[in-house]
């Protein structure tokens, strides 16, 4: 009865090629099910049969559409089947041009069929699975949200570094600025020929000392790891280049210099004791504690 | 659960029931019911008294089932409540004889047959009983109420509203097929397990000569349960419910599982050839090795190369 079609072998050797090249066509949801190029030739198609049969099975023309309750929507264009997002809103809009006009026609026969909110019967899927459903619909969501968040703030980061990058460039002009006025300064009263001699003094270091405080500032000390103090102390005295080297590796290192690169297992500190514990002689090893 | 009846008596008690229902009552054919003169379209009187639709769907599988296919017939059974799902058939040769049979002891005028081949392919068949027509269809593309992307619901055995493409029209066999859906997936109006209101609905349409059947929730606000607010159609809104499938006719035939061909799908190919050929392809290719080879050797046969001036240079 559902035995193959009869031109079985013909069709193979002769549209195999055909074959071949439909099945890469074939539909997206279903890798099973391939149409032949052309039909095969000695399909049945008894038309007079299939309307007799339609005669006999039918209901009664008269029949009232409350017992048929079916619409025919017209389907206007071609849907593609491969396309999955126009195929289902293809669908969709059937059943929505259906569902208005089978309520238009309710409504006018005044028949009630709009469920109540207080109706409670036994739905097709059990509350169980609507309750996964909606855990999972929150779930996507939430995702979304953060995704939407974390890419906000990833945004917001940018800015803040980019406006940040423009500050310090600003107070780095600014800074330059400073230097050569001062220098310009300094030329000045050289060639004017240093008049008050003292006050200057002051007042050129103090420039200075002010500059050298505020570059300290960014690079904190202790931030680094190995690091072991973050005081401030030795950053008044000396001046110029090794005062600028000493607060650079300050900075770095806190105080006392780079601590990771010295030697550690010598000659020396193989028998140096004083980091343990003296009074484990004392007490029993084996009493329990 | 319903007791089961002898065959003799369910055969006793319809005819009575028949002739209280409808006093003129004949057999159930299209002439018979052409008598009533009453009955002229006119909707608000109900016409039960002379039409009833004592549809009663049975639905079984075969043995050795998919456990998605088996979902997918769960489902079937929980949207249809006019439906009598029965046992595994377990048959080789006589399936026709056996339905047949077993669609008669359960009374039921028509039946759906989940037949699943090899573990793999979904074959339903779609009958009307006595001595109506009968569909084998391949199904594919199914997507049961399980799945969690599916998110609506609705009440169990209200009546579904449906909708068919005006593709139906097109053709006689498609018009068939229309109307035994139709007969079969519409709950009968005043079946003691069908609920009041209308929440639900399927769509049958026509898309590269399958049948693709969806079920939707509708979704809609509203204070009364018989007027639509203003404005109510703006807010509607469809939400799918499942299952969902693909249905592609192979045959037709006149009688309930059996009888002569009406209508053969030139396009159809049995997933076996497909599978078939798929397989061929491939071997093909150690084929095609082994004669590109031996052309090879020929060719090389036919033409020799000249010898080479400069083989023997650095031989000593």
């Amino acid at each position: 009865m559902e035995g193959p079609l009869v031109n079985d072998d013909t069709m193979i050797d002769g549209e195999a090629e055909d074959l071949n090249e439909e099945m890469s066509a074939s539909e997206s949801e279903s890798d099973e099910d391939v149409k032949l190029t052309e039909p095969s030739k000695t399909a049945v198609y008894n038309r007079d049969a299939l309307l007799d049969k339609l005669g006999d099975i039918s209901w009664p023309e008269n029949v009232g559409w409350i017992h048929t309750l079916s619409i025919d929507i017209d389907q206007e264009q071609e849907v593609d089947v491969n396309d999955d997002f126009t195929r289902e809103l293809a669908f969709y809009n059937q059943a929505f041009e259906g569902t208005k006009q089978a309520y238009q026609k309710l409504q006018s026969m005044g028949l009630a069929f709009l469920r109540p909110p207080d109706y409670y019967a036994e739905m097709v899927k059990t509350d169980n699975h609507m309750q996964k459903v909606k855990g999972r619909v929150l779930a996507e969501k939430r995702k979304m949200e953060e995704a939407e968040e974390r890419r906000k703030a990833r945004e917001a980061k940018r800015l803040a570094k980019e406006i940040q990058v423009q500050k310090t460039k600003e107070r780095a002009k600014q800074k330059k600025q400073d230097i050569e006025s001062v220098k310009k300064w300094r030329k000045q009263r050289q060639q004017s020929g240093f008049a008050d001699r003292g006050d200057d003094a002051d007042l050129g270091f103090a420039f200075e000392d002010g500059k050298s405080f505020e570059r300290s500032k960014g690079k904190r000390p202790g931030v680094s790891p190995g690091d072991r103090s973050g005081g401030k102390g030795k950053q008044a005295f000396g001046k110029g280049k090794t005062q600028k080297k000493r607060e650079f590796r300050n900075s770095k290192f806190g105080f006392g210099g780079r601590k990771g690169m010295k030697k550690q297992n010598t000659a020396d500190t193989t028998y140096d004791v004083k980091g343990f514990k003296k009074g484990e002689g004392k007490g029993n090893k084996k009493r329990k504690r | 659960m319903g007791k089961k009846r002898k065959h003799s008596e369910t055969a006793a008690v319809a005819v009575p029931k028949k002739d209280e229902a409808a006093p003129e009552r004949p057999a159930r054919t299209l002439l018979g019911w052409k008598d009533k003169s009453e009955v002229n379209g006119d909707v608000e009187h109900d016409d039960s008294p002379v039409f009833r639709n004592k549809e009663k769907v049975l639905v079984t599988c075969s043995r050795r089932i998919n456990y998605r296919y088996r979902h997918l017939m769960l489902n079937v059974v929980s949207l249809l409540p006019h439906c009598k799902k029965d046992n595994k058939v377990e048959s080789k040769e006589t399936k026709g004889a056996t339905l047949n049979e077993l669609v008669e002891l359960k009374n039921c005028s028509s039946c759906l047959f989940f037949e699943c081949r090899k573990g793999k392919d979904l074959y339903l068949w779609m009958g009307k009983c006595p001595n109506g027509p009968s569909v084998k269809f391949l199904v594919s593309a199914v997507h049961t109420m399980e799945e969690l992307k599916l998110t609506g619901n609705h009440l169990k055995g209200s009546r579904p509203i449906l909708t068919f493409s005006t593709n139906f029209e097109k053709d006689a066999h498609w018009r068939l097929l229309k109307e035994m859906l139709l007969q079969i997936f519409e709950t009968p109006k005043d079946h003691r397990k069908a609920k009041p209101f209308h929440d639900h609905m399927f769509v049958f349409s026509i898309v590269d000569d399958h049948i693709w059947f969806r079920n939707y929730q509708i979704d809609v606000p509203h204070n009364e349960t018989d007027k639509l607010p203003r404005g109510g159609f703006e807010q509607m809104n469809l939400v799918e419910v499942g299952p969902r499938f693909c249905l592609n006719p192979i045959k037709i035939f006149g009688g309930s599982f059996g009888g002569p061909t009406l209508y053969e799908n030139p396009f159809y190919v049995s997933p076996n050839q497909i599978r078939a050929l798929e397989k061929r392809k491939k071997s093909g290719k150690f084929a095609k090795k082994v004669k590109a080879k031996t052309r090879r050797k020929m060719h090389e046969m036919s033409n020799p190369l000249e010898p080479d001036e400069f083989a023997n240079m650095w031989k000593e």
